[in-house]
């Protein structure tokens, strides 16, 4: 029982517990925040995968399959899905607006040909738009050298409006009403556009904003008959989308999808013999990809099963039915046709995100072992503090295990009052990452440096004051005080705005800002652990001293 | 003051009160106790066949100069250190201290012996209250202390009020003086009912008269039944004792357990 009570009370009236605990917030806030983010990082790239591309993949590379309108009827019939879309997927090279002359630069894509309705129904697209009408409170949000406010002025809002209409359908409508095809490229395909340190993207020089102007898209299909060609076609930028993937937004654009099937030779024709003579089949159009998004509450891995039972009733279908030729059934499953959840194709792509996770989570949990090491060094020290107080309770026939249990307990203490204040931190710093970001990026505001050398004032008149005085700790206290508001006063006037997280090496525009529950709690737990191991060493070394040295300690 | 004493009269380990021990034989003897310590690559001997008995309700001052090895003898009687392997044993109510598991040498210290220091040995972190009541809660479990938590501070607090220090219960040792933080000590070592108080120069470090308190304290513990070795290197204060021994060259001189005082 008297451990309780000398535990409390060594916890309670003195100042190195303090630092232990401020030792053990430190080091749990650093691992729970890398952790954090890392772990919250994955999740974006798992989420804007499945956002890009709803949840089960059927894709047949290349040749692309053939009667896809009825596979897709078969899948909406399911229960498990809700919606189903064709794509045609391929990579070419696009001619750019600019600069101004013959000379124009050209971009390599991967297109995306897509029915743009269907499109929307399956994947995220449409709240990808960028050029679209502001809601009320986005207005407010923008700052002031958002593009999209002097767009609003230059076009206003039926302009912005027209912009995300043409997108929705994926057509350039001019103003007698003629459609021509449009095309959407992702936000860093032109190179004229720049991300703002505010988030916001501004054409650098705005002639060329996007929108309206046209591109050339050339491809370059792959049929059984001919030698390849390529093909192009002129199409209407009619507005950009930002998925947040940098990746994406970098190569991706998305164009209809007859544009597409056109390119790649994917479009109806008429089978002919080895003469060159009709036979009478028609090779119908095709798409390389048919993505398909869950119903609520239907997991991907649930629907692929469905999907794949769908795709060979599909098959069977086709095999049965006489009107279609046999070199037109695509293979099964397994056989150049997949059937994969957006985990299972983006599998490349995520799993060394997770080793990378898992090899920081270990590399930072060297930092436990610097918590053991800080707890052990401050109870070595509290216990040679504490030499005669053992004595002492020897003498009144205190066991070394009781001892050693205060020692312990007080670790324990450190350890869970530390965790419960570093998760406090990492929860303030994880949730407010991107405005900390933010402030490291702009220019620190005058008033900062200015009120930290008006501080520094009168710190350094402490410090000179102590001096006077002769004592050595307050001055050297004061003079680091001093220091340490000058040196942040100097460092704040010269910083003109740094930003670490840069869109082009980390796939994300923003940083993710949530907390992974089992980092926490697994980090926490590590402190306790190993705020009782350091102090294990210190807790047996008070156990084995001698009481009658220790009450000649003095 | 007078209940006090009573009290003290009743005191006692239960299971060793109920040994029945001739009147004769000695409550608490040191037999032949040798101890050496080791300073560097050299050994001194301090202790070198020691022996001293002290019987029931006797009060014994154990005299000597400094470095004579009192102290040692009083930690060794105390059980707070060991006498050298096979030199030597303690005998506490017919049973061999120095063979006792670490349990059972555990509450002798807790509950058999009471030690005052010269330094007082108060725990800075704990107030006069609960400096007094430490060695009950080290003598019990969780359980045991939530039944007799009440009983225990009255315990503590009646000691207090007795040894005149009720209104500095909730004050910390450093803001005590040294005869009162000796008194503190006194009452720590007594809260336990303990059958013998080893002193060690518990006046070494007070004036005169805040001395002669502080013996006066003890004479009345004494009265009241209480058994009492107090070393001292003062020849006056060994006065005030039944008996006095002199430890001379590692050896207590003269006949160790006879009826002898030294004036």
């Amino acid at each position: 029982m008297y451990h309780i009570l000398l535990t409390n009370r060594y916890l309670t009236t003195r100042v190195i517990p303090l630092i232990a605990v401020a030792a053990v917030a430190l080091c749990v806030a650093l691992v729970i925040i890398v952790v954090s983010v890392m772990t919250g990082f994955l999740d974006m790239v798992k989420d804007s995968g499945r956002t890009l591309m709803g949840d089960v993949v059927v894709s047949y590379p290349v040749s692309g399959l053939p009667y896809y309108d009825r596979l897709i009827e078969r899948i909406e019939a399911l229960d498990e899905a809700e919606a189903a879309t064709p794509l045609v997927d391929g990579w070419g090279l696009l001619k750019m607006p600019y600069p101004e002359g013959r000379r124009k630069e050209t971009e390599t894509v991967q297109f995306w040909a897509v029915e743009p309705q269907s499109f929307g129904d399956v994947t995220g697209f449409r709240e990808t738009l960028y050029w679209r009408p502001p809601e009320e409170d986005e207005v407010g949000a923008m700052g002031d050298g958002d593009f999209r406010r002097e767009l609003l002025e230059a076009i206003g809002e039926e302009g912005m409006e027209r912009a995300y209409q043409d997108a929705l359908q994926l057509e350039y409508h001019d103003a007698e009403g003629r459609a021509t095809p449009g095309v959407v490229p992702g936000m860093h395909v032109s190179a004229g556009n720049e991300r703002q340190k505010d988030g916001s993207y501004r054409p650098v020089r705005d002639r060329w904003w996007m929108p309206q102007h046209e591109v050339i898209l050339t491809a370059l299909p792959v049929d059984a008959i001919s030698a390849p060609e390529p093909e192009s076609a002129v199409l209407r930028v009619v507005n950009e989308f930002v998925s947040g993937v940098f990746l994406i937004d970098d190569k991706r654009i998305i164009i209809p999808l007859q544009v597409g099937q056109d390119l790649l030779h994917l479009d109806e024709a008429q089978i002919v013999d080895e003469e060159g003579e009709e036979t009478g089949f028609i090779d119908p159009p095709r798409a390389t990809m048919v993505l398909v998004r869950a119903a609520e509450g239907v997991t991907p891995e649930a629907l692929r099963e469905r999907i794949a039972g769908a795709y060979e009733t599909f098959r069977g279908d086709l095999l049965a039915d006489h009107s279609v030729a046999m070199e037109l059934i695509p293979p099964p499953e397994g056989f150049g046709v997949g059937v994969q959840t957006w985990l299972q194709q983006q599998r490349q792509f995520i799993a060394p995100i997770e080793k990378e996770r898992e090899l920081m989570r270990v590399l930072f949990s060297i930092v436990y072992l610097v918590c053991a090491g800080l707890v052990l060094s401050i109870f070595w020290a509290i216990v040679y503090e504490k030499t005669r107080d053992i004595g002492i309770l020897r003498s009144i026939g205190a066991s070394r295990m009781g001892i050693s249990l205060i020692f312990l307990r007080y670790g324990a203490i450190i350890g869970a009052i530390g965790s419960i204040v570093g998760l406090g931190l990492a929860f303030l710093i994880v949730r407010n990452i991107n405005s900390i970001h933010g402030a490291m990026g702009k220019q620190a505001p005058m008033w900062l440096w200015i009120g930290l050398f008006i501080l520094a004032g009168p710190a350094l008149l402490m410090t000179v004051w102590r001096a006077r005085k002769g004592l050595l700790l307050p001055v050297v206290m004061w003079t680091l005080i001093t220091l340490v508001l000058a040196g942040l006063g100097v460092g704040l006037m010269f910083h003109k705005g740094t930003l670490i997280w840069d869109p082009s090496v980390y796939y994300f525009s923003e940083i993710p800002n949530t907390m992974d529950p089992f980092t926490a709690v697994t980090t926490m737990i590590g402190a306790v652990i190993f705020s009782v191991l350091g102090a294990f060493f210190p807790a047996a070394k008070a156990a084995d001293t001698d009481p009658v040295r220790a009450l000649r300690y003095e | 003051m007078s209940d006090v004493r009573i009290d003290q009269r009743e005191a006692g380990d239960e299971a060793t009160r109920s040994r029945r021990r001739h009147p004769s034989q000695a409550l608490i003897s040191a037999v032949n106790l040798h101890k050496t310590y080791r300073l560097g690559r050299v050994d001194v001997p301090v202790l070198r066949g020691a022996s001293l008995d002290v019987r029931e309700g006797e009060w014994v001052a154990v005299h000597g100069a400094s470095g004579s090895g009192k102290s040692t003898l009083l930690h060794l009687m105390g059980d707070l250190d060991q006498p050298d392997p096979g030199a030597g044993e303690v005998h506490f109510d017919g049973r061999i201290v120095t063979s006792m598991s670490r349990g059972e040498r555990n509450r002798y210290r807790n509950r058999s012996i009471g030690f005052v220091f010269q330094f007082y040995h108060l725990l800075p972190e704990l107030n006069v209250l609960e400096n007094t009541f430490l060695p009950a809660l080290v003598g019990l479990t969780r359980f045991g202390y939530y039944a007799q938590r009440g009983e225990i501070r009255n315990r503590a607090a009646e000691l207090l009020a007795a040894f005149g220090l009720d209104h500095r219960l909730a004050h910390r040792p450093r803001e005590l003086s040294g005869g009162e933080r000796q008194r503190v000590a006194i009452a720590r070592a007594l809260v336990n009912r303990p059958q013998v108080l080893l002193a060690d120069e518990p006046t070494g470090n007070l004036d005169e008269k805040t001395g002669s308190e502080i013996l006066d304290l003890l004479a009345e513990q004494h009265r009241g039944g209480l058994t009492i070795v107090i070393v001292t290197h003062d020849r006056a204060i060994a006065a005030r004792a039944d008996r006095v021994v002199e430890l001379h060259d590692g050896k207590v001189v003269g006949k160790a357990g006879t009826w002898k005082t030294e004036s």
